[in-house]
């Protein structure tokens, strides 16, 4: 042993000791580091070639400048979303498992079915979103387009898989989220070299489809079903410090992975027609863009909707305040999954439902798992059993949740009462402060106000009343027990809630509220009329929705008010009474009674509770005639009549006010101008304020934004039917009456005149525009003589070497007190010590300017473009961040929409049916936000590339499956090429490793969004599903695709070059149509058409460049549009019952139907493949004519003719003999013959000479007689022109005689 | 399910250039009824069925729909297509009216527009060919849509009631526009100016700079107003005069006024005197109203500012005009967007009335129709 433990040493060669080592040895020697071989051997360091060094500093900068982005201004919200981290693999490798793993590291909770999206609290300034992908194609794709980040889980025991590829094929397309491998199944392997060559291998497959580098985990093994503690802790730490790069798409449109979904529509309107259109909440983090109202949206797989109504709701899953330590305290630890049926608060708009499946309510039994299994089980069929249930019965919901309300539970409750709320927070201070308002002092709050609220709750209370039922009785009684305790607590907040609804401003009034604000005389009076609008706000959309719980709850609430407010029960009762018809009216009004008719029934309510009970009695009626007439006309003559009677009854100070308010109400429909809740005072101005409109518009400071906006936002829908109102205003150019109408057809001009001009010559009013022009006044900052004082200020010691003059700066007061008078009265108006301060200031602002100013001198020197561009988008980011910073998110809002990281709760009405009946928490719904004209269809041409993977090319007019924007659609694509001329040429087949164009009639989408096809989304099979990829290059609502047409004709008349051609065109108009075209035969004459003939029709004439035969086919080669078929069909995946989700079809191909339905394809025979059979050409003999022959030289000339075929023997003829005698005779004639021919040539040659004799002479005679000739005529008309001189010269001698005559 | 946003409804004629306009930008339907239904001649004018042919010819694949009286119209947007146009536009309004709405649409062509428009150049009702070429261009530079292209050009001047003028209008096309921060007018460092003459002596564009001048000098010494008399062909078919005047600030802010003469055998005859010192004070009153942006195009900043990226913008505008306030509802129900609007007293005397501050997030417009290669 001893000599074991004595070692050897064993000096280090590696490893950073053994580097220090060597490095402080080669110091010694001198030879040290860089630096000093730099000084040590200067020359190796010179510059050995200026070519070099200009290349290699070119190259270092185009590395540096590839680095760099385009920047991007950085429209992160302060408080982001949560980061969605998809996990997504094949089946059975593990996805669940890692979930729940984070989820239990990061909460200290388990969850035990995952349903949908659960977000947690990861950390101090990070939320997860986490949610499964199965290997639905659908859910694919969808997630693909939400995630941030993806954990792609690999069995490594199996190797990769298709899903794995195809998902990253998706994520490539719509933008590359970051993606993070994670290995499952390591302990399958028992020989640990063979774990990590597969280590290695699959780590640097996917470097290859990821980048080189990217984050690949391990997760070793089991141990009871869960991975090890460790490693999700390190993979979890990860995930929570991971950088997101923006993604276009992602940043550019908002979009909400909803968590949550509800059935609004009237349970009345399903019980009719089961199948009816649906109206549904979605709950979610809005991400990615500002969200506004009435914007569209799309929902892959169910369709496009308008959103109805959007409202922020708190946030239940919030990030802690901000605090000074390291980590999170258990409290903080949130879940939220409202699918899975965990998370601890459950807003609605007007209700709050508390979970106890919460993080921390059943701590103690977290080493029973089943139980708390049991009991969040229970949780989510009691939630599902929400949905269905709000369709059939409205209390039996609420009894669900009752059982949950204890004293805490109360305090947590937080009215989100309207669609647009305050704050979590502000909400509940809001709240207490009142509560405890309305115990302290009953009395002090008018009791209008409080007897109101009773009405109000009593008349909704005997509506649910009307509508109890067996079911909910004995829901009741099962849950009796449990809800005993709370009941009386829960009652009172739920009155409070109630209170704080009608305290907190609707929307429209808030408008009213800022108004009053800035105009503050007004304020005064203010609140107890707001709180009357309120109310009626309240009551009308009260009426108006069908949200059973809202009026579940508050019938509850009044049976509370029975209790506890024992007096003037009888009463109470009258009033239910009444109140219970006027809600039968209502009902029938459905949402068309404007606010002034609530408001006017509403102030008949409250003066019925105050009233005497005889003047009360004798107004229902009156009132109910009203209710019932609706009539305007009617209701007012009514509303007198009463307002008479209480008149008579009424002393009281608020009911004047009432009064007086109908009356206006009632002067003012004519000019239905701002009906706002001001003071009386205010109102009585309105109206000079009305008649000088546009003096105040110049001199006043209206309201403007109300002036513009109206005081109520009012409703789209109401804009088309009464767009003359939506000109409402306090405006006389938009009054809406008679006024509007005429201004309706007015004049359309953009031109501010000037109605009422200044007189320029008076010097005041010159005056006021003195500053506006350079020769005026300037602002202290920017007048030239002031700034040179300032700097004398700072840097006036100096001495003029020249004159030796020494100049000495100012003390910096008397440079104060020597400013303008305007100064010297501000300090006169102010105190001492103000001033000093802002003395103090003004240094400090000087200072900080003559910093600024130096710094932008100093850093200008190295800033490039690039440091400029991201400098001005850094700057646009700030504003943008601090422009709505300081506005309360209501009005907030308004302006920018809703910003990504609020809770919102989206409205959407005319939903299919089946997506609430076949809806499936597991598979992700997601709202995706579509941008201007996104919704709106035409033809959008893509640049696309067949997938290398898949299998066979793609067909023209085939259906495709394509996935663009948020959107998963059908449509039938046409694939073409774009040729040198830029032609688009149809293409019938996507060619094999090559860009194509595709054009497609659908959704409009930007430019340069990426699209993915694929062929099917049912089922799955085992190849790659993925067809093509592509992108958007361009929209239009035309298209130019062409394809190949050629004509052809026979010709049937051939002269040299022209020929007649007939059966190209049927008619002359048709030839007229293409006179000048170039044709062409097959055999590659080149010809063009130059006029029809009259017969056969269609036949014209054509030249060519050399003759044609009468076998040539001629053709004209021509361009024919393509049409492409309209055909826009979206992907309703989810529309499909549960489990049937990914067996989507749409229209099938031709080639699937065939192959259905065994229809052979009829071949056309001529498109066969077949062994050509030529038949033998047969050309006619070349033919020379004689006269042609004989011209050609020797060598040319056809000399072996044809031997003369053999004579048939028959036609031989019989050779002839001749005797002597006839010999001697043919001899003889031959010679005389000859001898003839001789004398016959002779005569010829010498008459030929005679003539040619005769003919000179004759020429000769010829000449000289032309010449006599022409003397002659010389002569002659010498003569002539003589003569005619003369006649001339006497003929103006005449007419000169004439005109002396004349 | 897609294309059926949703169509937004009107009753009368007013504004109708501002509801194509935006109906064409934002891709929605748009259905006006009522148009002039209770008077005696009902239905579209000329120059507002000129103008729906003009909108007929930027766009592709627009339907326009007319009833028979011509009392409603419906209009599904197309997209918009450019390229080189022409347009004879009816004598009864003058080009402004027409260039206007073009301002607005040019920037977000597939091809960039190059248009000739025939017709009536200087009117008494609509800002003038001159006050268009001297305010909005400089306008749209400053939303980052410039070039060599960028041009309005006057070849002929027409008057009414004949017109005869013919100007060239050329624009770019962009993707996206320029961020906007324009908050701070500046001061006014000089004062330009055209006067111009067809069909009358020469003299009485002298004239009106004269008296013009008289004014304006008390307040500025540079000044110069450019005389232009248009003879022959170019000087249209009715004789005429006018002024239009502009003032520009160190900050390149332009304020613009004009003024034009009555047209031949309607109304009085104005002395060109006269004409003048209004003219001049007409550009006080504009001056006194203040702003970065003239009152004219104040509706067409706002629309540049409306379809920009998702960041905020701000301009300072003198008081509204009923037309921009109009335009401002009409950008809600289209855009689904609100402008802050702040009331700003300016905190020095003597610069003139109040400001309005609109500060407002773009909705993330991009050109649609401009292809990628």
């Amino acid at each position: 042993m001893e000599e074991k433990e004595k070692k050897k040493h064993r000096a280090k060669h590696s490893g950073p000791k053994a580097e220090k080592k060597r490095k402080r040895y080669l110091n010694d020697l001198g030879i040290g580091d860089e630096e000093n071989a730099r000084k040590r051997n200067p020359k190796a360091f010179t510059v050995q070639s200026a070519v070099r060094m200009a290349r290699t500093f070119h190259r270092t900068q185009d590395l540096k400048t590839k680095k760099h982005h385009i920047p991007v201004v950085d429209r992160t919200p302060l408080e982001p979303p949560p980061v969605v981290v998809v996990v997504v693999g094949p089946p059975k490798v593990g996805k669940s498992t890692v979930i729940k793993c984070l989820i239990k590291n990061f909460t200290r909770q388990k969850l035990v079915e995952i349903r949908g999206p659960v977000t947690i609290v990861s950390g101090k300034k990070r939320r997860l979103t986490i949610i499964e992908c199965g290997c639905d194609i659908n859910t694919m794709i969808d997630l693909a387009k939400v995630a941030d980040l993806v954990l792609m889980l690999i069995d490594a025991s199996f190797g990769f898989e298709m899903e794995t590829f195809e998902f990253l094929n998706i994520c490539q397309v719509h933008g590359f989220p970051k993606i993070m491998g994670v290995l499952t199944h390591l302990d399958a392997f028992k020989n640990n070299k063979q774990l990590r060559k597969t280590k290695k291998k699959l780590k640097h497959r996917f470097w290859t489809e990821v980048y080189p580098g990217a984050k690949l985990f391990y997760l070793s093994g089991m141990v009871h079903g869960e991975y090890q503690k460790q490693e999700i802790h390190n993979l979890g730490r990860f995930i929570s410090v991971m950088k997101f790069r923006p993604l276009t798409w992602q940043t550019s449109h908002p979009y909400v992975l909803a968590d949550r979904m509800e059935e609004l529509t009237n349970p009345e309107d399903v019980r009719i027609n089961p199948k009816c259109d649906r109206k549904i909440s979605l709950y979610g983090y809005l991400r990615g863009a500002h969200l506004k109202n009435k914007s569209q949206i799309h929902m892959p797989g169910v369709g496009d909707f308008t959103v109805s109504d959007v409202s922020f709701l708190p946030d239940p899953c919030a990030l802690p305040e901000q605090q000074k330590k390291r980590s999170l305290n258990e409290k903080e630890k949130l879940v939220y999954a409202p699918l899975s049926g965990v998370g601890g608060i459950v807003y609605d708009k007007d209700a709050v439902y508390i979970d106890l499946g919460g993080s921390h309510a059943h701590e103690k039994e977290e080493e029973e798992v089943r139980p708390n299994h049991e009991l969040v089980q229970s949780l989510i069929s009691t939630h599902s059993a929400i949905d269905v249930k709000m369709a059939s019965s409205k209390v039996s919901l609420f009894m669900d949740s009752r059982p949950l309300g204890s004293e805490d539970v109360g305090q947590e409750f937080v009215m989100p009462k309207e669609e647009r709320q305050i704050d979590l927070k502000t909400g509940r201070v809001r709240r207490k402060a009142l509560f405890e308002e309305e115990k302290e002092n009953d009395d002090a709050v008018s009791d209008e106000e409080d007897d109101q609220e009773a009405a109000a709750m009593s008349e909704d209370g005997s509506d649910g009343d009307d509508e109890d039922d067996a079911e909910e009785d004995s829901d009741r009684e099962l849950l009796e027990e449990e809800m005993a305790l709370g009941r009386g607590k829960r009652l009172k907040t739920e009155v409070t809630k109630e209170e704080v609804v009608s305290e907190l401003p609707a929307f429209a009034d808030s408008d009213d509220d800022l108004e009053m604000s800035s105009e503050g005389e007004e304020g005064k009076t203010a609140p107890e009329e707001n709180e009357m609008e309120e109310e009626d706000e309240q009551r009308t959309y009260k009426n108006e929705s069908s949200d059973s719980e809202f009026e579940a709850a508050s019938k509850r609430v009044a049976e509370s008010k029975y209790e506890i407010n024992s007096e003037d029960t009888e009463m109470r009762s009258q009033i239910s009474d009444h109140s219970r018809k006027r809600k039968a009216v209502f009902t029938t009004d459905s949402g068309n009674c404007t606010a002034e008719e609530a408001s006017e029934s509403e102030v008949e309510n409250s003066s019925l509770d105050e009233g005497d009970d005889e003047g009360s009695h004798d107004e229902l009626e009156v009132e109910e005639s009203n209710g019932k007439g609706f009539l305007h006309t009617q209701a007012k003559k009514a509303d007198s009549i009463r307002q008479t009677k209480l008149k008579a009854t009424e002393a009281k100070e608020d009911d004047v006010e009432n009064l007086l308010r109908e009356e206006e109400e009632y002067e003012e429909k004519i000019d239905f101008s701002a009906d706002t809740i001001g003071a009386l005072k205010w109102k009585e101005d309105l109206t000079q304020k009305a008649a000088q409109a546009f003096l105040r518009q110049q001199c006043s400071t209206p309201n403007l934004r109300k002036l513009v906006y109206g005081t109520a936002v009012e409703d789209e829908d109401h804009e088309s039917e009464d767009a003359a109102d939506e000109l409402g205003g306090l405006f006389r150019v938009s009054r809406p009456d008679k006024a509007s109408k005429q201004k309706a057809n007015a004049l359309d001009c953009s031109k501010f005149l000037i109605e009422k001009p200044q007189d320029w010559d008076l010097e005041e009013v010159m005056s006021s525009i003195r500053d506006c022009f350079v020769t005026g006044k300037w602002e202290d900052d920017k007048d030239a003589a002031k700034l040179l004082e300032e700097d004398e200020e700072l840097y006036g010691d100096f001495e003029d070497l020249e004159t030796g003059v020494v100049h000495k700066g100012k003390p910096a007061a008397e440079g104060d007190e020597s400013g303008s008078e305007e100064e010297e009265e501000d300090g006169k108006m102010s105190k001492p010590d103000p001033e000093e301060e802002e003395k103090k200031k003004e240094r400090m602002d000087k200072k900080r300017k003559l910093k600024e100013m130096f710094d932008a001198e100093y850093d200008e020197g190295d800033a490039t473009y690039f440091d400029d561009l991201k400098e001005e988008m850094h700057k646009q980011a700030q504003l943008n961040r601090a422009e709505f910073e300081d506005q309360d998110d209501e009005t907030r809002v308004q302006y920018e929409g809703f910003r990504p990281g609020m809770y919102v709760r989206i409205e959407i009405e005319n939903v299919p049916c089946e997506f609430v009946l076949n809806f499936d928490p597991h598979y992700p719904i997601i709202l995706g936000g579509l941008g201007n004209s996104e919704g709106n269809v035409g033809y959008v041409q893509l640049r696309l590339k067949k997938h290398r993977w898949y299998k066979k090319i793609l067909k023209t007019r085939d259906p495709l499956i394509l996935s663009l924007g948020w959107r998963r659609f059908q449509t039938i694509p046409m694939f073409y090429i774009e040729d040198h001329n830029g032609r688009h040429r149809l293409l019938k087949y996507t060619p094999q490793h090559m860009h194509c164009g595709a054009t497609f009639w659908g959704p409009i989408t930007p430019q340069g969004t990426g699209l993915l096809a694929v062929q099917s989304v049912s089922g799955t099979t085992p190849d790659f599903r993925i067809a093509a990829t592509g992108v958007v290059l361009d929209l239009d609502k035309s298209i130019t695709i062409v394809k190949k047409l050629k004509l052809t004709g026979f010709p049937f008349k051939i002269f040299k070059n022209t020929c007649f051609i007939k059966g190209m065109f049927n008619s002359q108009l048709e030839v007229a149509k293409f006179e000048g075209a170039a044709i062409r035969t097959v055999s590659g004459i080149r010809g063009q058409i130059k006029k029809a003939l009259r017969t056969p029709v269609g036949a014209f004439r054509a030249t060519f460049e050399d003759k044609l035969l009468m076998s040539d086919i001629v053709f004209v080669r021509t361009w024919y549009p393509v049409s492409i078929p309209t055909f826009y069909n979206p992907v309703t995946s989810l529309l499909k019952p549960a489990g049937e989700k990914d067996s989507w079809s749409g229209m099938k191909t031709t080639g699937q139907l065939r192959h259905e339905r065994g229809i052979k394809l009829k071949q056309n025979k001529d498109s066969l493949y077949k062994p050509i059979v030529r038949e033998k050409r047969h050309f006619n003999k070349l033919h020379i004519p004689k006269a042609l022959q004989k011209a050609l030289p020797f060598k040319n000339k056809p000399k072996n003719l044809e031997k003369k075929g053999k004579t048939p023997k028959d036609q031989w003829r019989p050779a002839v003999i001749r005797e002597p005698h006839e010999k001697k005779i043919s001899a003889l004639l031959s010679a005389l013959s000859t001898v003839n021919n001789y004398k016959i040539k002779k005569a010829k040659v010498k008459h030929r000479e005679h003539l040619k004799e005769y003919l000179k002479v004759k020429q000769k005679e010829d000449e000289q007689k032309f010449k006599r000739q022409k003397e002659a005529k010389k002569k002659i008309f010498r003569i002539l022109g003589q003569r005619e001189k003369k006649r001339q010269k006497s003929s103006l001698k005449g007419s000169s005689k004439g005109e002396k005559s004349m | 399910m897609a294309g059926e946003a949703q169509c937004l409804s009107y009753a009368g004629c007013n504004f109708l250039r501002q509801r194509l306009v935006l109906a064409t930008l934002s891709g929605r339907p748009l259905k006006i009824r009522k148009i002039r239904a209770k008077e005696e001649d009902p239905g579209l004018r000329d120059f507002e069925a000129s103008f729906i042919r003009l909108i007929d010819k930027l766009t592709n694949g627009s339907q326009i729909e007319i009833n028979q009286t011509g009392t409603t119209l419906y209009y599904q947007p197309g997209l918009l297509y450019g390229g080189s146009l022409e347009h004879d536009c009816s004598p009864s309004r003058s080009i402004g009216y027409y260039l206007e709405s073009l301002l607005c649409l040019a920037p977000f062509m597939k091809h960039p527009l190059k248009i000739v428009l025939r017709g009536v150049t200087n009117d008494q009702v609509d800002p003038s060919v001159d006050v268009l070429k001297a305010t909005a261009l400089p306008l749209l530079k400053r939303f980052g849509i410039d070039g060599e292209s960028l041009e309005i050009k006057i070849n002929r001047r027409g008057m009414p009631p004949k017109g005869g003028g013919e100007i060239l209008f050329a624009c770019p096309v962009r993707k996206v526009l320029q961020p906007v921060q324009f908050t701070d007018p500046g001061k006014i460092k000089r004062i330009r100016g055209t006067a111009y003459s067809v069909r009358v002596s020469p003299q009485m564009a002298n004239r009106m700079v004269e008296s013009a001048r008289s004014i304006l000098n008390k307040f500025l010494p540079d000044i110069y107003i450019y005389t232009d008399h248009m003879k022959g062909v170019s000087s249209g078919k009715s004789p005429g005069f006018g002024m239009c005047l502009t003032a520009e600030t160190i900050n390149g802010t332009i304020l613009s006024a004009e003024l034009a003469s009555d047209p031949q055998g309607q109304g009085t005859a104005v002395l060109p005197e006269e004409l003048g010192q209004n003219c001049a004070k007409l550009l006080l009153e504009e001056v006194y109203r203040g702003g970065c942006v003239d009152s004219t195009n104040q509706s067409l900043a706002l629309l540049l500012m409306t379809l920009r990226q998702r960041d905020v913008s701000k301009v300072l505008l003198g008081p509204l005009s009923p037309y921009t306030i109009e335009f401002l509802r009409h950008l809600r129900s289209f855009f689904q967007i609100m402008f802050k609007i702040e009331t700003k007293t300016p905190e020095e005397e003597n610069i003139g009335g109040e400001k309005v501050l609109m500060t407002c997030v773009g909705i993330g417009f991009s050109n649609l129709s401009k292809s990628i290669r």
